[in-house]
């Protein structure tokens, strides 16, 4: 005979002032099977707890029911508590009174009929719980970083420093990221490479860190603490190892004129090329698209200049596999490019150019050291205007999002410009001004008080050019908002944030969820913000929502210390929530007819083949097996399951049904 | 006929497989499922018009399968049935010699199954005149009369469960419905019940069904019943493009995801 007991919490007020928990504990307490029934003002405080003990041991409970909050919240303490007093912990469910009762409906009869409703099916369902034990997983103490920005170097030195191997993966031939591109940083204008490069230098240097730039995450098999992945090391058509890095093969390659990425297309570089002088690693990569001797067969000039014969034209792809236990996804962001913009000329304009661009023009390392001039005939723009929130925060250019970081970049650039041009006139066009963060509105504050940049709140409608200048149609919105037209020599838009060109991919291949914005979704957007909802793969830095430096880096040290916390245990240990395929004995061995439907819906691969075999070795029947470290419990499996083959731990078939049973029938 | 039993014949001397299934005649001026195991027999093979059955059905079976490669006079419902089951794990192509019957009622020459493949995506598979007819009569229906046409016409159905006998894919050894702990479908025919045990039946196979229409003409009461199994059959190939069983690596519709699927019909 069971013997249940069951909890009914107050939660302060959150549930006792609309259900009548007294009322509840009564009418529960006269159920069959249930043996002890009681309600407490805090049932998760330590006396509330003790409660719980007390009657286990007392009243020899084989089953708990604790009615309160939603089990995301205090499933984890009550089912401690349990242990503790000596019953399976999986032998304690809870009844969800709170969100799924008190904080939904008006004090009534009816909501504490609900509430009774609620708690009786639960006691129905402990009554088929079974204990079960916690599964123990082996941890690999090796960690994957994707992605070589800020927050990748930050995620890979961190978690090298608490002395564990990391390898850090980096699609482009350098690390580095945006923020090598950069200038100066807000909000204290120091030189951006100035402070990264030491850190690039680092990761080079340092004897846990395995680097692979020029490479791709191809696959990735297993879970938390046992993955296996794939990398695609691409060729660089070059023996690294031979190298010196001289950069001789650079300058003598015929193929000049090749728009630089790094530079934003603003300037040029060859075929092959070191993207910028500080790269890591210093090495040079062929470009095969635009190799002439790739193109045509003819060439290898590279090959005859280079003074430790370290080119190879015939060097594949490698692929790359490792064990690894923990992921930090750190592949950044983009920005809207300037042809995204109709109204501001598609990108056919020359001297209306993106924040990313202004960043390399303001570069003193930058195609024209440092002195802003314009892309089209390289004259000093006497008047600059930038635009802020250039497609972010406009639902009609499907962004609905602040990108937070252009007010202050935007500051930043009015600043620099003033700093280079002083008699030049910079004007900004904005929504509002976002400068939330340590010293932030104080630095915008100058560049409006000190700097004298014009703030105009206002949207600018259009960009026309005339006669080598751009009119900007713009109403003040501060000053009457008549309609303007204001004449600029040069526009910068400071445009959206997006997320990075193959973060859909990526996601897909590693398993994360995604938002509508391909941005990487959290676990919870409060209290699990640097973990993704597949355990044992964290997010750093701007691929889950654009974000700043200090931000970028602090994040990355928190996905570092969940890796490093995940390595301090020599085996994990996991509810053992999970499906699967039930067994019987010979002829029939299982009620799995092995049609493998089951196979492609998991999201998690964990359905493998199992085969049985005679003594003989002849192979009787194959069936689906369910990898214990690889399910999540999530079910899918058993909604396709069309012989019920499937069952899972803690939600059973008939804890479901003893569920829905005790709705329709009273005790 | 003829070309067939010198078929049969050919393929059981010369040990190419150990049973051929086919028709035979039987008591009634009614065909049933014949097993030759013995060449000597091939004689009561049969086909005419009469031979609707789909034989693929005992491709499954214990009793049929140990007794090693089989031979199988297949119309082509049956082909395509053959093509799902090897899909589905449930028989090995290596294992099965089809005699082939056209739209024509001729033999057709399969040397290996890539061949049965290649005739099926051009065969013709569309439905009778009068099935079409059936479902686009329900299709114009309103959904209340749709409603009361099938509770009218499985007010009757007392779970004998033939349709799922005759069904050459619901070869499960044990039936969802027989699942007893706990109960979900009720074991009594009854108005709920008999609606469970239809859609369930009609889930089961969407996205799977080969419309051969076996279930509805094993049905002792004449219940339409395979015109729920074809609609599902249509409504997998308008919303995801998927003709059942026309190759032997079919992706079952329910449980495969691509990024170009419709999901307009998600609410």
């Amino acid at each position: 005979m069971a013997r249940i007991g069951v909890f009914i919490c107050h939660c302060g007020e959150n549930i006792s002032a609309t259900v009548d928990v007294v009322k509840v504990a009564e009418e529960i307490g006269k159920l069959k099977g249930v043996a002890h029934s009681v309600e407490y003002k805090y049932m998760c405080s330590d006396p509330g707890q003790n409660l719980v003990i007390e009657a286990i041991k007392e009243k020899k409970l084989t089953g708990v029911v604790v009615a309160a909050c939603s089990p995301r919240m205090h499933e984890p303490t009550f089912r401690k508590a349990c242990e503790n007093a000596g019953l399976n912990p999986f032998l304690c469910e809870m009844a969800n009174l709170r969100e799924h009762c008190s904080w939904v409906h008006e004090r009534n009869d009816t909501t504490t009929e609900k509430a009774i409703d609620i708690v009786r099916t639960l006691v129905a369902k402990v009554q088929r719980n079974a204990a079960l034990q916690p599964i123990k997983v082996p941890v690999t103490k090796k960690a994957l970083v994707i992605g070589g920005g800020v927050a990748g170097i930050q995620a890979a030195l961190d978690i090298a420093n608490c002395g564990h191997k990391v390898i850090l993966v980096e699609r482009s031939p350098s690390i580095g990221g945006h923020m090598a591109q950069l200038s100066e940083t807000f909000p204290t204008l120091d030189c951006s490479q100035c402070i990264l490069t030491p850190r690039m230098v680092e990761v080079a240097q340092h004897p846990n860190i395995t680097l692979y730039t020029y490479a791709e995450v191809e696959g990735l098999e297993g879970f938390i603490g046992n993955f296996k992945v794939k990398i695609r090391k691409k060729s660089k058509s070059l023996d690294e190892k031979l190298c010196t890095g001289c950069g001789l093969c650079t300058t003598k390659c015929p193929q000049k004129k090749i728009p630089s990425e790094f530079e934003q297309g603003l300037g040029l570089r060859r075929a092959i090329y070191v993207p910028f002088p500080q790269a890591v690693p210093n090495k040079p990569v062929i470009d095969k698209e635009n190799c002439t001797y790739y193109k045509t067969g003819k060439c290898k000039v590279c090959e005859v200049v280079c003074p430790t014969k370290a080119i190879r034209f015939d060097q594949p792809d490698e692929i790359i596999e490792e064990s690894i236990g923990a992921i930090v996804l750190a592949t950044g962001f983009e920005v809207k490019r300037s042809d995204f913009f109709p109204e501001y000329g598609h990108g056919k304009y020359k001297d209306v150019i993106d924040g990313l661009q202004f960043e390399r023009l303001a570069s003193a390392s930058g195609p024209t050291q440092g002195v802003i001039r314009r892309p089209s005939d390289n004259e000093i723009p006497k008047r600059i205007a930038f635009i802020a929130c250039a497609g972010s925060r406009d639902p009609a250019k499907g962004i609905e999002y602040c990108s937070r970081i252009c007010c202050m970049y935007t500051a930043k650039h009015a600043m620099l410009y003033k700093h280079k041009v002083h008699e030049g006139d910079a004007y900004v066009y904005y929504m509002d001004i976002r400068a939330a963060g340590k010293n932030y509105e104080e630095f915008v504050r100058r560049a409006i008080e000190e700097d004298h940049v014009h703030y105009v709140r206002s949207r600018v409608s259009t960009i026309i050019e005339r006669n080598g200048k751009y009119i900007l149609k713009v109403a003040d919105t501060l000053l009457g908002a008549q309609p303007q037209e204001v004449e600029f020599d040069m526009v910068v838009l400071a445009t959206a944030g997006i997320a990075s060109p193959g973060a859909e991919n990526l996601a897909q291949t590693l398993h994360v969820s995604y938002d509508q914005h391909k941005f990487f979704a959290e676990a919870h957007p409060k209290l699990r913000p640097v973990e993704t909802n597949t355990a044992g793969i964290f997010l750093a830095g701007a691929c889950q929502t654009t974000r700043d430096i200090p931000d970028s880096v602090s994040m990355a040290s928190g996905a570092a210390v969940k890796v490093a916390g995940l390595f301090s245990q020599t085996e994990l240990t996991r509810d053992p929530l999970i499906a699967q395929v039930n067994r019987l004995g010979p002829p029939l061995y299982s009620t799995c007819v092995g049609c493998f439907m089951c196979q492609p819906v998991c999201p998690y691969q964990a359905i493998e083949r199992e085969e049985i075999k005679s003594r003989d070795g002849k192979v009787i029947k194959v069936l689906a097996k369910i990898n214990e470290g690889l399910c999540q419990g999530c079910g899918t499996c058993i909604a396709l399951c069309r012989s019920k083959s499937i069952d899972i731990h803690g939600y059973t078939n008939q804890q479901v049904y003893s569920e829905v049973v005790a709705l329709f029938n009273e005790f | 006929m003829e070309s067939i039993r010198k078929r049969a014949k050919e393929l059981l001397d010369s040990k190419q497989v150990q049973v051929i299934i086919g028709y035979e005649n039987g008591t009634s001026n009614k065909v049933r499922a014949s097993f030759i195991k013995d060449s000597a027999q091939v004689d009561k093979l049969i086909y005419d018009e009469r031979c609707t059955q789909n034989l693929a059905l005992y491709l499954v079976k214990h009793e049929v399968k140990h007794l090693g490669k089989m031979g199988i006079v297949a119309t082509i419902p049956a082909m395509r049935t053959i093509n799902m089951l090897i899909s589905e794990e449930q028989v090995k192509p290596e294992n099965i010699v089809v005699l082939g019957i056209g739209e024509d009622g001729k033999l057709l020459d399969f040397p290996d199954l890539t061949v049965m493949e290649s005739f099926l995506q051009k065969a013709n598979i569309e439905l009778t005149a009068k099935d079409k007819e059936a479902i686009e009569k329900l299709k114009k229906m309103t959904t209340q009369e749709k409603f009361d046409y099938w509770s009218n016409a499985l007010e009757t159905c007392f779970k004998c469960y033939a349709c799922r006998s005759a069904c050459p894919l619901c070869y499960c050894t044990r039936c969802a419905v027989e699942c007893n702990q706990p109960q979900w479908i009720p074991v009594q025919a009854s108005k709920n019940g008999n609606y469970e045990w239809h859609m369930l039946r009609a889930m089961h196979l969407s996205g799977r069904c080969v419309s051969c229409g076996d279930c509805g003409r094993a049905c002792p009461l004449d219940i339409p019943v395979h015109l729920l199994t074809m609609h599902m059959a249509e409504e997998s190939k308008r919303l995801f493009g998927v003709d059942s069983g026309l190759s032997m690596k079919m992706e079952s519709v329910l449980s495969n995801y691509k990024l170009d699927d419709k999901d307009n019909f998600i609410l």
